[in-house]
C-alpha cells in the first residue's frame, strides 16, 4: 500500500513537474508588429508601455528585426489605410509576415498573438492575418467581441493553445504584463 | 422614453446582428416616404418627421443633423455640403451650397496638408449649420425644435457604436489622440470605444439644443462663436469671429443635364455635379447596354475609366470657386464637347499608357462665356463624407451630401463640435484654379443628385468617398439605366475607380478574373480590393417606379446604413 502511495505522489509530481516544464515561457525583450498593418498595433504599444514591458515596436519586422529578442507579439487586423500607407499589397503582407514567423520559430522565440480590434479586425480581408498568427502562436490574448463566432477558441482546442479573453481593449494589459512574470 | 428605449433595443439588435447589417441584403419599399441614410437612427429621424407631417426637407434636415451625431466621423455641425431639393408640385429645383470656405485671414497661415491636416489650422469656415437651417426656414414646415429633437436626444442620452464607427475609431486612433477633447469623446480610459459601446456627446448636445433655441445666431454669433475662435486660435488656426458672423450658404439653382432622356439635377460648381454630367454626356456615345456590364465586359470597364480619367483631367483643370475664377460650365456639360473628349478615346488599350499623362480638353471652345485661366496640377487628397437621400409622400425629394473633409475632420473639438479639414482640399500650386486664397470655397467632390423623368422623380442618389464620388455615381447612374437593375442590384454590385492623378485601376473583386486579366493586357495595373470595399463609397439610393410610384431604398453595404420606408 505504502509503495502505491509513494508511486502516486511521484507520478502526481512529475505530471505538475512535467505540466510547468511544457507551460511557454514568455521573456523580454519583446518585439511587436503588425499584420496587415491596422493602427490595432500602436495601441498595443501604448498596452505594453502600461506594463512596463521592455518593447519595441516595428510596423513591418523583417526576420533580421528580431535579433536580440525573446518574444515576438503579432497584432493581426487588415487595414487598406495601413498597407496603402505603408506602400504594399496585401500579398506583400502576408508573404512577410509568414517569413517573419518562420524566422521566429527557427529562432524558438515564442509568439503571442494579440487581437484587440473586436469584430472590426474580424471577418474580410482579417481573417487571413487572423488565422496565419493563430496557427503559429504559443499565445492568445483576444478581446472577446473578437471571438463571437469562436474563430479563436477553436483554433485554441484545435491546436492547444492558451486563449485568454477580455471585454476591453484596456483590459488586455493584466494579462499581457502577466505573461512575462 | 419607451419609444426612444424601443427604438435603442431595436438599434443594438441591428447592430449587433452581423445578418442584418447593410440594409442592401433587405431592400425597403414604400409609398408615403423613404429615407436612406448612412445610419438606421438617421432614417428613422426623417421617417419620423415624415409621419409628423414634416415634408421632404424637413425630413432631411431631421436626417443631417442626426447623421453628424451618429456619424460623427463624417459628417457634423463643424463641417460642410450641398443639397439638392426638388419640389415636385411646383416643379422646381434649387441647390443648397453649404461648404465652408477658407478664413478672411487663410493665406496667413503656413499650411501644409500632409503636416497639418490634423491640426487647427486645417479648419475652414464651417457651413452645415447655417445650410440645414436654410433649408428648413425656407422649404421646411415643422419647428426647429421638433426637426433638432432626435439629433439632441441621441446626442445627450447617446447610441450603441456600429461597426463601421468602431472600424473608423480604431484606424484613425493618432488623429483622435492628438486632441484630449476629441479624445474624451471617442476613447475610454486611453482607448476606443468598441462596436455595441453607448457613445454620449453631452457636449455636442447643448451646442445643438442652443441652436434649435437660437437658430443660427446661436451658432455663428455670440458666446459660442468666440469660445470656437479663441480654442481654434489657440491651437493655431486663424478662424476669425468675423469669418463665423459673416458666411452665408448659397441658394441657387442645381445644375442641369440629360442622360438618356432623364433629367439630371446635380450640385453647382465648384462641387462636382457638373463632373457627373460631364461624365455621363460622354457615355451616351457608347451602347453600355450592348458591350455589357463593367464587371462581365473588359471593353465596357475600359471605356468607362477612360471617361473617368477624362472627366477628371477636365476637373482638375477647370472646376473651382466660380466667385474667384471662371468655369466653363456650359462647355464642359456641353454634349458635343462630350463627343469630342469620347472620340478622343482609344477603345482598345490604355492611351496615354500612364493615367498621369491624360490630357484636358478645351471646353472653351463650346462656351463663349468662358474666359481663359491659368494652368493647374494634381487636386490634393479628399475627403471622406456622408450622404442621404429623402422623399415623402408628394414627391418632394432631397439629395444632400456633407462632410468634415477626412474622416473625422481636424480632429480639432472645440466646446462639442469637431472641426472639418477644409484647408486640405485646396491647390497650394499658385497656378492652380484651386488655389488657397482667403475666404474661397474649395472644389469638393460632393454630388447630391436626383433624376427625373418627365417631372417625375425617378432616382435619388449620392455618395461620400473623396474623389471615388463621381466614378461611383457614374457607375450607379448606369447600373440603373443601362442595365436595368433595381437599386440593391445597382448599389451591391462591384465597382472600380479611375482618374487622372492614379497609378492603378482600383476594381472590386467581384470584377471578373478574366476581365481584369484582359484589363491588364490593354494596360492597365488593375489593384484588387476584397469583397466590397469602403473606398468605393457609401451610397444611399432612393429609386421611384415610374409606373406604380413605388419607392424602392437602398442602403450601401459597404457602410453602415439603412433605407427606411413606409
Amino acid at each position: 500500500m505504502k509503495n502505491r502511495i509513494l508511486t502516486f505522489v511521484t507520478i502526481l509530481i512529475l505530471f505538475f513537474a512535467g505540466s510547468t516544464l511544457l507551460a511557454q515561457k514568455f521573456e523580454q525583450p519583446v518585439l511587436i508588429s503588425s499584420a496587415g498593418q491596422s493602427a490595432d498595433v500602436k495601441l498595443v504599444k501604448m498596452l505594453a508601455q502600461r506594463q512596463s514591458l521592455n518593447a519595441t515596436t516595428v510596423l513591418m519586422a523583417k526576420p533580421e528585426d528580431l535579433t536580440g529578442f525573446r518574444t515576438l507579439v503579432i497584432v493581426p487586423g487588415f487595414s487598406s489605410k495601413g498597407l496603402g500607407a505603408a506602400g504594399i499589397s496585401q500579398q506583400d503582407e502576408i508573404d512577410r509576415i509568414q517569413s517573419l514567423i518562420k524566422a521566429a520559430n527557427d529562432l524558438k522565440i515564442p509568439i503571442v498573438l494579440m487581437h484587440i480590434g473586436g469584430n472590426a479586425r474580424r471577418q474580410g480581408q482579417s481573417d487571413a492575418f487572423n488565422q496565419l498568427v493563430a496557427d503559429n502562436s504559443k499565445q492568445m490574448l483576444v478581446v472577446k467581441q473578437g471571438d463571437e463566432d469562436g474563430f479563436f477558441s477553436a483554433i485554441s482546442r484545435a491546436k492547444n493553445i492558451p486563449l485568454t479573453l477580455v471585454e476591453k481593449i484596456a483590459e488586455t494589459a493584466e494579462p499581457l504584463g502577466n505573461l512575462f512574470k | 422614453m419607451i419609444k426612444r428605449t424601443l427604438q435603442l433595443i431595436l438599434l443594438l439588435v441591428l447592430i449587433l446582428n452581423p445578418g442584418i447589417r447593410g440594409q442592401s441584403v433587405y431592400p425597403s419599399k414604400g409609398m408615403n416616404g423613404m429615407a436612406a441614410t448612412a445610419h438606421p437612427l438617421a432614417s428613422a429621424a426623417a421617417i419620423d418627421m415624415l409621419k409628423s407631417g414634416g415634408n421632404a426637407v424637413d425630413a432631411a434636415v431631421a436626417a443631417a443633423f442626426t447623421i453628424g451625431v451618429v456619424e460623427p466621423d463624417g459628417s457634423g455641425l463643424g463641417g460642410g455640403g450641398g443639397m439638392v431639393i426638388y419640389l415636385k408640385n411646383e416643379q422646381k429645383s434649387w441647390f443648397i451650397n453649404y461648404y465652408g470656405r477658407s478664413s478672411e485671414r487663410a493665406t496667413e497661415l503656413d499650411f501644409s496638408s500632409s503636416r497639418d491636416n490634423s491640426t487647427a489650422k486645417a479648419i475652414g469656415v464651417p457651413g452645415t449649420v447655417a445650410g440645414l437651417l436654410m433649408a428648413h426656414e425656407k422649404f421646411g414646415s415643422l419647428p426647429l425644435k421638433k426637426v433638432m429633437e432626435p439629433a439632441i436626444s441621441h446626442a445627450e442620452y447617446g447610441f450603441p457604436i456600429d461597426q463601421t464607427l468602431a472600424k473608423l475609431i480604431l484606424d484613425n486612433i493618432d488623429k483622435i489622440m492628438s486632441d484630449p477633447a476629441t479624445a474624451s469623446v471617442f476613447l475610454d480610459d486611453g482607448f476606443p470605444r468598441m462596436e455595441g459601446e453607448i457613445l454620449v456627446q453631452r457636449n455636442l448636445g447643448k451646442v445643438l439644443r442652443l441652436i434649435a433655441e437660437q437658430g443660427r445666431d446661436g451658432f455663428y454669433e455670440g458666446e459660442l462663436a468666440s469660445s470656437f475662435v479663441e480654442g481654434i486660435r489657440a491651437r493655431g488656426g486663424v478662424l476669425s469671429e468675423k469669418d463665423f458672423s459673416s458666411y452665408q450658404p448659397k441658394l441657387t439653382v442645381p445644375l442641369q443635364g440629360t442622360y438618356r432622356g432623364y433629367d439630371i439635377l446635380s450640385s453647382n460648381v465648384p462641387q462636382s455635379g457638373i463632373s457627373l454630367i460631364q461624365g455621363l454626356n460622354m457615355l451616351e456615345n457608347f451602347d453600355l447596354a450592348a458591350s455589357g456590364h463593367f464587371s462581365e465586359s473588359a471593353k465596357t470597364l475600359h471605356v468607362m475609366a477612360e471617361v473617368g480619367k477624362l472627366t477628371y483631367a477636365d476637373r482638375y483643370q477647370y472646376l473651382a470657386d466660380p466667385d474667384f475664377v471662371s468655369v466653363p460650365v456650359a462647355g464642359l456639360t456641353s454634349k458635343e464637347y462630350a463627343l469630342e473628349r469620347f472620340n478622343s478615346i482609344n477603345q482598345s488599350k490604355l492611351d496615354p499608357p500612364r493615367y498621369r499623362d491624360a490630357k484636358y480638353g478645351d471646353p472653351g471652345m463650346f462656351d463663349k462665356s468662358y474666359r481663359k485661366e491659368p494652368v493647374l496640377d494634381e487636386e490634393p487628397a479628399g475627403g471622406h463624407t456622408t450622404h442621404l437621400s429623402v422623399i415623402d409622400k408628394e414627391g418632394n425629394t432631397v439629395a444632400l451630401t456633407q462632410t468634415l473633409g477626412l474622416f473625422f475632420g481636424s480632429g480639432q473639438t472645440v466646446s462639442g463640435v469637431l472641426f472639418n479639414s477644409a484647408m486640405t482640399n485646396y491647390s497650394y500650386n499658385s497656378g492652380n484654379v484651386n488655389y488657397l486664397q482667403n475666404s474661397k470655397q474649395c472644389r469638393t467632390s460632393i454630388t447630391p443628385t436626383i433624376l427625373l423623368k418627365n417631372g417625375n422623380p425617378f432616382l435619388v442618389v449620392g455618395s461620400p468617398g473623396a474623389s471615388r464620388i463621381i466614378t461611383t455615381l457614374i457607375e450607379l447612374v448606369v447600373n440603373v439605366i443601362d442595365f436595368g437593375m433595381d437599386v440593391n442590384e445597382a448599389n451591391l454590385a462591384p465597382r472600380f475607380y479611375s482618374q487622372k492623378f492614379e497609378d492603378y485601376l482600383h476594381v472590386e473583386a467581384g470584377i471578373k478574373p478574366e476581365v481584369r486579366a484582359e484589363l491588364e493586357w490593354m494596360g492597365h495595373t488593375v489593384k484588387v480590393y476584397e469583397g466590397i470595399d469602403l473606398f468605393f463609397g457609401g451610397a444611399q439610393m432612393i429609386y421611384v417606379n415610374p409606373t406604380t410610384g413605388e419607392y424602392s431604398g437602398s442602403a450601401d453595404k459597404r457602410r453602415g446604413g439603412m433605407a427606411i420606408g413606409y
